[in-house]
């Protein structure tokens, strides 16, 4: 055990990463280790103790106001919607839902963000997804609706994912989400966990013919996995924040009770899942961190999609670690960031 | 080689911060690490190698426990502010007792860590979006929409009614008000924006058409205690405020054997009873309890806080714990002096004041030359009295702007949450007396002015200043209390009620809008400490 934290210093060594940004993830892996319990069980009173949180905001800040929305009353499903702003004044409240279209004759894209955590950790009001979306926002010229979707263990597979989905008919729906064409034009993006349930809500709509069309998906760091254990898994295990441990526990945690890691929620191409040809998926671009222990999958992942027939665009960032685009402080952060606003904009 | 600080210093402000942590944009220090500070984090940047060593350290010792000692750890321990998080590492450290033997640290961690020359130029030559414009100083404005498209006019109205009330347009506001009135008939006024609608409504009306210049609504003392009863049952919000004082008032408490609560409002007494049973099970016993209430005059003739206090002795004297009660009957709390206290130096006081201390704001229009504002006086005495603790609730909001439209808009958010949260509740007649109850305060907020407006509510960061500056320092309220607070919740309320732990106090909101605020004070001793090497003239022996 010792050996490896010796091993993951040296091997860091080599890596560029900022000091805070060093302190910030390490901080949340020894946080976290203390919430998962070995049988299973999660210390949420810990963890939203320990979360930090901003509340939403509604006088505009640098550009950006938001405010919060009960999708749901009956799961209570809260989403915080962000919004672009040209006046330091706040708008009236009557004014929060005022129609896009009456602020740009341009298509506003609408960005549906499912936060990370593993399925377990965080919410739309942790302070670094706050941080996030606030910048999508400026980035895109947005309206970004982040997903507090209901979290392991407490709710497991499929939750999140029908939360997502409830959100996607709900932003479709919202005439004032909708540009000059009188269309939502709808994107769906996340970070990890949120990856994933980007991934199976565009499924979702494509297979369920219900004529929401999804734009694109962006996916940065997402978290698939299977039985089978990858090199990167091997290799990297426990040197750059993750473990294949930790992993495996959070799969535990989400997945329904005797699934294995490649049950299609996990494994979206492996040997349980079903093919994606004909279905009408949206383009991806999939952003995977050269330090992630979880890259072969999320490689897997993009074969899978070109296999299909599906449009996809990878980019692969060699040095990156998971959570690099927590803080703006390295080359990678601009990289994605560029991306994002050129997929965006490209495919709005 | 470019020492890591400076390549790791990052834009100067975080691109959002909550307002509610900082204050100004001056009082923020400004070596605190920008970046972490967005992510919730208060580092010194001077600090973040030392913080990143200690954290190193906290690692291996976690790799060296065993993991059920990790969850025994995580489910007992008392954690407090994460946010600081070198002393947040450390209480951890010191938590998985330190007596294992620690491999060497590695020498110099400036290797893990960006060096600008070994990156790429672009991403040097890249410009930093500049530092960010001012952060706002305003308090957060939040609002959770519920209500989707009913209502949405009739806010609008109520906003420009508001506007015409701040310019002194009152015959528009009036005929405004009269539309208003009408259009609230085809309005669902039973639940969402139409029941906060109408109590917004009625208090700009007897605003703007009061006599003599803004009427509240009439009631007896009685009838207010009545009210607060059922706020009370019908929601979480006085209940989190008892309990959680109280898990600090114990706290404090531990080790003394004479202590003395003095309750700035003490009602019926309902934060008591709990007190009195956890001091009674106290291990090593019970300490003789004094409790103090303060409380409005009794018009009838009754000494109600006497009858209180003699409900209260019953139940300490059924429980063996000594307990003595004093009433002390004042219509404000600025008419309390100390010495009707009766304070022995010798006791452990606790000063407890739940929603009371805003209505002792002066207005900002008064000229504090003239005449002091009633807080500061008040907050001197409670610091003469040398408590081991204050415990502070008071509502989560800005309720006391000085332009009328400000305040408007914001109670208007405020309100509408708490009447959302109030709706998942299903006790009658609790919830529709709760409701009249939140209704008198939306009518002070918005009809009175000068010292009729008592509702003075001011936010958790603008308290924290003013303690600060009266010499009280924060005792901070850490996860046992935080977790006390999640689970009552779960067993006793509507699910959508959240707890949150903000820099050491907790507050309790609906869904992500927190509503009340709680903290926990001591008083810095008012006598100066003294150096030994200084010879005291004329001195007390400390």
């Amino acid at each position: 055990m010792a050996r490896s934290n010796e091993v993951s210093i040296n091997e860091s060594k080599q890596m560029v990463v900022p000091l805070n940004t060093w302190v910030l993830i390490s901080n949340f892996k020894l946080a976290y280790n203390l919430l998962r319990r070995p049988d299973g069980t999660f210390n949420r009173h810990l963890a939203e103790f320990l979360d930090r949180k901003v509340p939403a905001n509604a006088n505009p800040i640098d550009g950006v106001f938001s405010f919060d929305v009960i999708v749901d009353r009956a799961t209570n499903l809260l989403c915080r919607i962000y919004r672009p702003s040209d006046t330091d004044e706040p708008p009236n409240v009557a004014d929060l839902e005022k129609p896009v279209k009456s602020e740009s004759s341009s298509t506003v894209p609408v960005i549906v963000f499912f936060h990370g955590g593993s399925f377990a950790h965080s919410s739309a009001n942790s302070a670094i997804y706050d941080t996030l979306c606030r910048r999508l926002v400026g980035l895109c010229r947005a309206v970004v609706v982040s997903v507090n979707y209901r979290r392991a263990p407490e709710h497991r597979y499929p939750c999140a994912y029908d939360d997502g989905w409830t959100v996607l008919n709900w932003v479709k729906s919202r005439a004032w989400l909708e540009s000059t064409d009188s269309k939502v034009h709808i994107f769906l993006a996340g970070d990890s966990s949120g990856g994933n349930i980007a991934h199976h809500v565009a499924l979702k709509a494509a297979e369920s013919e219900s004529g929401i069309e999804v734009l694109g998906n962006i996916l940065l760091n997402p978290m698939f996995g299977g039985e089978l254990r990858t090199e990167s898994e091997k290799r990297l295990d426990g040197k750059y924040f993750v473990s294949v441990q930790d992993r495996d526990w959070y799969w535990r945690a989400f997945l329904p009770d005797g699934a294995d890691r490649d049950h299609p929620a996990c494994n979206p191409f492996g040997p349980k899942a079903a093919s994606l040809e004909g279905v009408k998926f949206p383009k991806s671009l999939v952003v995977v961190a050269g330090l992630d222990l979880v890259q072969d999958w999320q490689m897997a992942y993009v074969e899978g999609l070109k296999k299909a027939g599906k449009q996809v665009k990878d980019l692969y960032l060699e040095k990156a670690t998971i959570g690099f685009y927590l803080l703006p402080n390295n080359a990678h952060f601009h990289i994605v960031m560029d991306e994002i606003k050129k997929f965006v904009s490209s495919n709005c | 080689m470019v020492p890591y600080e400076t390549a790791a210093i990052p834009i100067a402000n975080p691109p959002a911060t909550s307002s509610s942590t900082t204050t100004t944009a001056i009082s923020k220090p400004p070596e605190i690490d920008g970046l972490l500070a967005g992510a919730g984090y208060k580092v010194r940047s001077s600090d973040l190698r030392h913080v990143a060593q200690r954290l190193e350290r906290l690692e291996t010792a976690m790799l060296n426990s065993p993991s059920q000692h990790l969850s025994l750890l995580a489910s007992d321990a008392v954690l407090y502010n994460p946010s600081d998080l070198s002393t947040w590492v450390d209480s951890l450290l010191s938590e998985l007792n330190q007596s294992q033997s620690l491999p060497s640290l590695p020498s110099d961690l400036s290797d893990l860590v960006s060096n600008p020359t070994a990156l790429d130029g672009s991403w040097m030559d890249q410009q930093l979006p500049p530092p960010t414009a001012a952060i706002h100083n305003q308090q957060p404005s939040q609002l959770t929409v519920v209500e989707e498209d009913s209502g949405i006019r009739l806010v609008h109205m109520l906003m420009t009614c508001a506007e015409y009330v701040q310019r002194g347009e009152l015959s528009l506001a009036g005929s405004l008000i009269q539309d208003m009135q009408s259009l609230l008939t085809r309005v669902n006024t039973g639940c969402g924006i139409g029941k906060v609608a109408g109590c917004f409504i009625d208090a700009l009306g007897r605003r703007v058409f009061a006599a003599g210049g803004g009427g509240g609504i009439p009631g007896s003392a009685y009838e207010t205690e009545i009210l607060y009863h059922h706020f009370y049952e019908a929601c979480p919000y006085l209940k989190f405020a008892h309990f959680t004082a109280n898990q600090a008032i114990l706290e404090a408490f531990d080790g003394h054997d004479c202590v003395h609560v003095v309750d700035f409002n003490l009602m019926h007494g309902l934060q008591w009873p709990a007190l009195i049973q956890a001091l009674a099970l106290r291990p090593g016993g019970p300490p003789t309890l004094r409790l103090t209430g303060i409380g409005p005059p009794s018009p009838d003739g009754r000494d109600s806080l006497r009858e209180i206090g003699l409900r209260l002795a019953e139940l300490a004297r059924s429980v063996n714990v000594r307990f003595a009660f004093r009433g002390v009957a004042a219509s404000r709390l600025e008419d309390v002096k100390p010495w009707m206290l009766q304070v022995n130096p010798k006791e452990a006081v606790a000063v407890n004041s739940i929603m009371q201390l805003h209505k002792l704001l002066a207005g900002p229009g008064l000229d504090p030359a003239h005449r002091p504002a009633p807080i500061e006086a008040v907050l001197g005495w409670i610091r003469s009295l040398n408590p081991k603790i204050v415990t502070v609730v008071e509502h989560e909001a800005d309720h006391n702007q000085p332009g009328f439209l400000d305040r408007f808009t914001e109670s208007l958010y405020y309100y509408s949450t708490m009447f959302d949260s109030l709706d998942a509740c299903a006790l009658q007649p609790e919830k529709a007396l709760a409701e009249v109850y939140i209704q008198r305060e939306i009518c002070n907020v918005v009809s009175c002015e000068g010292s009729a407006r008592l509702e003075r509510h001011e936010p958790l960061a603008r308290w924290r200043e003013r303690l600060g500056r009266a010499g009280f320092r924060p005792l901070h309220l850490g996860s046992n209390a935080f977790k006390q607070a999640s689970m009552l919740l779960t067993l006793f309320s509507a699910e959508g009620y959240c707890v949150e732990e903000n820099e050491g106090c907790l507050t309790l909101g609906w869904h992500s809008r927190p509503l009340i605020a709680a903290s926990a004070w001591h008083a810095l001793p008012e006598t100066a400490a003294v150096s030994p090497d200084v010879a005291v003239v004329g001195g007390a022996v400390m």
